[in-house]
């Protein structure tokens, strides 16, 4: 398989100082209110994964862990929806010893999702005795758009904001074969937002 | 060997033909049992001896869900899934549980109350049909609290809502588990975490 290119955009809207010590930890949770579509735990993992790998690495706590540790608070219907909901949750002498545990200085919700467009063109295949094959063209357009809010748990307040947005056109020619150019819109998109994350959670 | 039905009668005939083509038709419908693991809430327990009485209707609960031409298609079995929630979630909440067979158990004297839930209605929501990318369960529960001679002391309803999106290798059976144990957690943290802000609970609870 083929990669086709991709045009990435990144906006990063900073509203307060931030800066990680090294015993210090991120969770990326994933917002699934919205009632037509849901972010993607892979997707959330990819970014987790990218933040904790090379220079600079921060440590990631699994989102199913945290999850599964903090139940039932963030939960779909339970999970705060502004960064001032924070105190509130705190103040439940449960909730804070889990997070102290944990060591979590930042939460950052991902929401977003990819939406494929323009679908055009038709592959017939074909199998007789002789052998088989197929003829014909296909393409489309994914766009992956995801936001990013960062939430500081010490002053609790949302200190940023970082958008991603990753366009590609995909194309499938037929010839006998049918070979595959796919553009990486979702990979690409999780590499740069976890990029971006990463400078500004080590306030870069 | 052959099987001759010309000279066998036809009363025999006709229970063979409709044995074969009611194996014809079961043959499309496919069982999905509901499985998930369940974590411990994260919550103060109340000072409460609780016993919990499980009905047969909420064991064995199963949901038919027929497709547009009226044909079985899936068959969802959850009874046991929700065992495993409640038994999760309630010595979380509770200091101490115990499970009753019956109201008639002498185990009922020994508690405070018996909570005894029933799921009223089940529905699902299949990508094919709404065209959207989700998979969504819908769950309506009667919660009911009694005391050790059957008389009620809160009763209330509980919907829990779960969905998952649909992803290229995931198969309806995956996609339907996933947004009934989606539910099943909406419905345990809904009932763990307002429990106490049910009014008819808050009145018994102020009367001990």
């Amino acid at each position: 398989m083929l990669a086709s290119c991709t045009s990435t955009t990144v906006d990063e809207f900073r509203q307060g100082e931030t800066g990680i010590e090294s015993d210090e930890s991120v969770v990326i949770l994933g917002r699934r209110q919205a009632s037509d579509f849901e972010t993607k735990s892979d997707f959330v993992e990819c970014v987790g994964d990218r933040m904790s790998q090379g220079e600079n690495a921060i440590s990631i706590i699994p989102e199913r862990e945290f999850i599964d540790a903090m139940f039932p608070w963030f939960e779909p219907r339970t999970a705060p929806l502004r960064a001032s909901d924070l105190e509130q949750l705190l103040a439940e002498d449960v909730v804070a010893q889990k997070m102290n545990e944990f060591g979590i200085r930042y939460m950052v919700w991902v929401e977003g999702f990819t939406e494929t467009t323009g679908r055009t063109g038709s592959i017939s295949c074909t199998v007789g005795p002789g052998g088989g094959g197929c003829f014909g063209f296909g393409t489309w357009e994914d766009d992956a758009n995801f936001d990013a809010r960062v939430w500081d748990v010490i002053s609790l307040r949302n200190v940023g904001t970082i958008n991603t947005d990753a366009t590609g056109q995909s194309y499938l020619p037929a010839l006998v074969v049918p070979i595959p150019l796919i553009a990486r819109v979702e990979t690409n998109a999780c590499n740069r937002l976890a990029a971006q994350l990463k400078d500004f959670v080590n306030g870069e | 060997m052959k099987i001759r039905f010309k000279n066998q009668p036809l009363y025999l005939r006709l229970s063979v033909f409709s044995i074969m083509i009611s194996l014809m038709s079961s043959c499309g419908v496919s069982n999905l049992v509901i499985e998930g693991s369940f974590p411990t809430p994260n919550i103060n327990k109340i000072p409460l001896t609780m016993a919990v009485y499980y009905d047969e209707a909420l064991k064995e609960f199963s949901y038919m869900e027929y497709s547009e031409t009226g044909r079985e298609e899936i068959n969802i079995e959850s009874g046991e899934s929700h065992i495993n929630l409640f038994n999760a979630v309630l010595p979380a909440m509770f200091d101490e549980v115990i499970e009753i067979e019956g109201f008639d158990d002498p185990k009922v004297l020994e508690v405070d109350a018996i909570f005894a839930p029933v799921i009223e209605e089940f529905q699902l929501a299949l990508p094919e049909k709404t065209k959207l990318e989700v998979y969504e369960v819908w769950i309506k529960y009667n919660m009911r609290i009694v005391d050790s001679m059957g008389d009620s002391l809160a009763d209330w309803v509980v919907t829990s809502y779960g969905k998952t999106p649909t992803e290229t290798f995931r198969s309806v059976e995956n996609g339907i588990n996933e947004a009934a144990v989606v539910a099943l957690r909406d419905l345990a943290s809904s009932f763990s975490l307002n429990f106490t802000r049910i009014p008819e609970v808050q009145d018994w609870l102020n009367s001990l």
